[in-house]
């Protein structure tokens, strides 16, 4: 077992509901396959620095998880089908540090 | 004698007022130490965006760690990082 952490970049134009499902899809998907979600962040919509697919914003959403490397497997399999994904992102960590979130400090001074 | 002279004229030289030419290196524009591995140095990450844009020019490239005098260990970690920022669009 190791923790690792996955972000995902949503389209922009999803409606909130379809937000929300897409959130707890991918939470389902890692507690169900042997893995245990410690925390779930949101950073909100934000501007890419370059287009991907012809998107110039898209929705952040940040996963620190605990599991093995069959879970990995499972969700880069599970988002490689998504059609509302535009990009993800997984990292491998020896320790997660869930005290520091460097994404809503930004928020609340703007 | 001549020891003691040139000991003071290092010193002297660290204005950048005194220099001799304008060749001269200004050594004293950066600090020597590494920024990255002092007590309560920031967590070097690919979250932490507003630290890394200071490693990163205006055109995206890295900057070298003879400008920035970061550590070798530190400015491969830098390098990593910034790779995984710029995947997510972030940088």
């Amino acid at each position: 077992m190791a923790f690792y952490e996955n972000t995902i970049i949503a389209k922009q134009d999803l409606a909130e509901k379809d937000l929300k499902s897409l959130k707890e899809k991918y939470n389902e998907i890692i507690n169900s396959s042997s893995g245990k979600v410690i925390k779930i962040e949101e950073w909100g919509l934000l501007n890419l620095a370059n287009k991907i697919k012809n998107y110039k914003k898209g929705f952040y959403i940040h996963y620190k998880f605990e599991g093995a490397s069959k879970t990995v497997e499972e969700i880069e399999r599970k988002i490689k089908i998504d059609s509302s994904v535009i990009r993800h992102l997984t990292v491998k960590y020896k320790q997660l540090d869930t005290t520091n979130e460097f994404f809503k400090k930004d928020n609340k001074k703007s | 004698m001549k020891r003691k002279n040139k000991k003071f004229q290092k010193k002297g030289s660290s204005n950048s007022l005194n220099k001799l030419s304008l060749f001269q290196k200004n050594d004293n524009k950066f600090s020597r130490k590494c920024p990255l591995s002092i007590k309560n140095a920031p967590i070097v990450d690919y979250k932490n965006i507003n630290l890394l844009k200071k490693y990163m020019s205006d055109n995206g490239k890295i900057i070298s760690s003879k400008i920035t005098s970061v550590s070798f260990g530190k400015q491969k970690k830098l390098t990593k990082e910034i790779k995984k920022a710029k995947i997510l669009g972030l940088l």
